[in-house]
């Protein structure tokens, strides 16, 4: 949930200059240490006591089975079933997953009590389907994003996510959970680039899209990403994410989009453009400019927010800022890091830079696994706490005070504090965006963003 | 004729005589009644507090399970009269501890592995409940004012981490109506008295040592249990 967020609104940047908090002190130092929970093993010593969650996994494409490896990693998660309609998908998950069971129906895994919570990663047009018969079971729910390839969807998604109060509905938004994430935002928010006038982003990789497949009928379901019927194509499968990271920054809702798209290398079948273009209007004036392209790699994925004082480049989890030569002093920039980018010179921003790193009993820095500093694992491992905790939450309000008071148990989970991930809200927003978005770039117009649109009734 | 009086005369006599008991045991009837069971409600909340090398602590849960038995002469209404001395009273209070979570002053959660090192020292795996045994209750005296509340004097018995002690300690009732309680209260304790080693986790500046003294501090809101099919008493 993104509660904590929502009060960095007014955030006062001479406050979280000034404060006499240790943190604040880091943060002079260049970095600052936030409440950014991570799912590493506590110091000292006390042992991960981590309470396991018995999980499962339906849809076992490229990017089910990166869940799957990420969730290995994650110390609550215990992946006790997969789930794909295709043998060979879960032949190949197979050893990602020991002792998982194996299921080609994923009713079966919603009819299992053990289990209690799903990450649904089929194809986005299969989303609803799963989503709601899981919710109906009591299974607590990450859905990857867009959540469905149509409004209607996403709101009947999102509807059933906000009946359940007592589950927890994650969107697959992944950067919202992100620790780096959670502490550019109030530092961002508090106007530290001066007056936002720009953003961009972009995703760039020379890559086909196209899955090999053995025969024509697995053809169709394994390729649905290259046909307008089953994909709402770049934006929604992968600008969705960079454009709710940047309207979460700039705290708003796009009012409008304008979108340009075709098939410029990938000359086969497809009829979803391998190449987009789109301007998203933010309010306060700020244009988000993205674009998108399968057919070349340079400079790969980030985003920018530029501002009269500075711009901040997000990438990869990490983050510089880009000051002005007019724009004041804040101190603290004198002593922290900075990397050059051919002719600038960016000051790092990083939660935690000041700390010392963690060595081995050689002294040796040790360096973390690369899953375990992902978006994704972050989204994951926050997933289940939140599931963790609410579940616990419950069980402890019935034993405590009887199970005949359910207004009062709903009305306690509602208040139950959740790590930061993008909720049913969250979700159907980034949906409402995307789908639209890319009505404009297979239109090659301009469409005007309602605000009822983004309004779950 | 004479057989026949004789045989209705027992059975007047007989149904006298039911009737007789059937009077008493309608007499008798509000005598047992006048046991009163409480239930835990929400609304409840277990504080602790603590010391460390570095900045006092704090962790809270929302949970304070289980129920108390009184007799008559328990405060049940606002400004009932009620004379000092032990009153009738049992109860058994439990807290899961996996809901005890360290705080920020400001009531905002603080750190994850914080609640790892107080559930691993609590141990908690074997102990999932703090639990306490009520085995006598003493009004000290009536209170000054009708919305004052009723101070006890409480002994009974607190297992934590699988240890148990006596604990003797000053608690609050007050009525809020229809037989609610708010039972409060504040007691001192040493982790150490519960073989429980003050934690002491290392972090990258060094080690927090934990003090041994912390205090707890409860507000138990209570009402009357519901029985299925029955009147509220």
């Amino acid at each position: 949930m993104n509660e904590n967020e929502s009060e960095a609104l007014g955030y006062n940047r001479r406050d979280f200059l000034r404060g006499g908090s240790v943190a604040t002190l880091m943060t002079m130092l260049g970095g600052v240490q936030l409440f950014a929970q991570t799912n590493a093993a506590p110091a000292g010593d006390a042992k991960a006591a981590a309470a396991k969650i018995k999980v499962a996994v339906i849809g076992l494409g490229v990017w089910g089975r990166e869940i799957i490896n990420t969730l290995a990693r994650v110390p609550q998660a215990d992946v006790t079933a997969i789930c794909d309609t295709y043998p060979a998908s879960l032949k190949r998950t197979a050893s990602a997953a020991p002792g998982a069971a194996q299921t080609a129906d994923y009713k079966t895994i919603l009819d299992d009590k053990d289990i209690k919570a799903v990450v649904v990663a089929t194809p986005t047009f299969q989303h609803k389907e799963v989503v709601l018969a899981a919710l109906k079971a009591g299974k607590h729910v990450y859905c990857e994003a867009p959540l469905a390839g149509s409004i209607e969807d996403a709101k009947e998604i999102a509807l059933a996510a906000k009946a359940a109060k007592n589950l927890v509905f994650q969107a697959g938004l992944q950067m919202r959970s992100e620790p780096q994430s959670n502490f550019l935002l109030p530092f961002i928010r508090s106007g530290a680039l001066g007056k936002t006038v720009l953003a961009r982003a972009q995703w760039h990789k020379k890559t086909s899209w196209r899955t090999a497949s053995p025969n024509p009928e697995r053809e169709k379901a394994l390729n649905w990403r290259l046909s307008k019927a089953t994909s709402l194509g770049l934006i929604g499968e992968i600008g969705c994410h960079q454009i709710d990271h940047t309207g979460w920054f700039l705290n708003g809702l796009p009012k409008a989009v304008s979108g340009w798209g075709s098939v410029m290398f990938w000359k086969d079948d497809r009829d979803v453009p391998d190449t987009i273009q789109a301007v998203l209007e933010f309010p306060g004036g700020v244009q988000m400019i993205y674009d998108a392209t399968l057919a070349n790699s340079f400079e790969g994925e980030y985003e920018v927010l530029y501002g009269s004082d500075a711009a901040v480049m997000m990438r990869e989890s990490k983050a510089w800022m880009f000051k002005e030569v007019d724009s004041p002093l804040l101190g603290w920039e004198v002593y922290a890091p900075k990397t050059t980018f051919y002719k600038e010179t960016g000051i790092t921003l990083a939660a935690g830079n000041s700390k010392p790193p963690p060595t081995d009993a050689q002294g040796q820095p040790i360096q973390p696994d690369p899953l375990t500093t992902t978006p994704l694992y972050s989204a994951l491992g926050n997933f289940l706490r939140n599931a963790v905790d609410l579940s616990a939450a419950a069980e402890d309000y019935k034993s405590s005070y009887g199970a005949d008071d359910v207004d009062g148990l709903m009305e306690h989970l509602g208040k139950v504090p959740r790590r930061a991930a993008a909720g049913y809200l969250e979700g159907f927003q980034a949906a409402v965006t995307a789908v639209k978005a890319n009505e404009a770039i297979l239109s090659a117009k301009r469409i005007e963003l309602k605000p009822e649109w983004y309004e779950l009734s | 004729m004479g057989q026949t009086n004789n045989t209705n005369m027992k059975k007047r006599t007989i149904i006298a005589k039911t009737v007789a008991l059937l009077l008493l045991a309608m007499v008798s009837l509000p005598a047992a009644a006048q046991t009163t069971t409480l239930a835990a409600r929400s609304g409840s909340k277990m504080r602790i507090e603590g010391t460390s090398n570095i900045h006092d602590w704090q962790c809270e849960s929302p949970f304070i399970g289980g129920m108390i038995e009184v007799g008559p002469n328990f405060p049940l209404e606002p400004g009932q009269a009620v004379t000092p001395g032990k009153v009738e009273a049992k109860g058994d209070v439990f807290i899961q501890v996996r809901s005890l979570k360290s705080i920020e002053k400001d009531g905002k959660p603080y750190m994850d592995s914080m609640d790892n090192v107080m559930w691993e020292h609590m141990r908690e795996t074997e102990n999932k409940r703090i639990l306490y045994h009520l085995t006598e209750l003493t009004l000290k005296e009536a209170p000054k004012a009708k919305d004052a509340p009723y101070v006890f004097d409480a002994q009974g018995e607190l297992a934590v981490a699988g240890v148990t002690n006596k604990l003797s300690m000053v608690v609050n009732v007050l009525p809020l109506g229809e037989k609610k309680l708010k039972i409060t209260g504040t007691t001192n304790l040493k982790m150490t008295s519960f073989k429980i080693q003050p934690p002491a986790p290392k972090i990258a500046m060094g080690m927090i040592k934990t003090g041994d003294d912390i205090k707890l501090i409860f507000e138990w809101m209570l009402a009357p249990r519901k029985t299925p099919g029955a009147a509220a008493n």
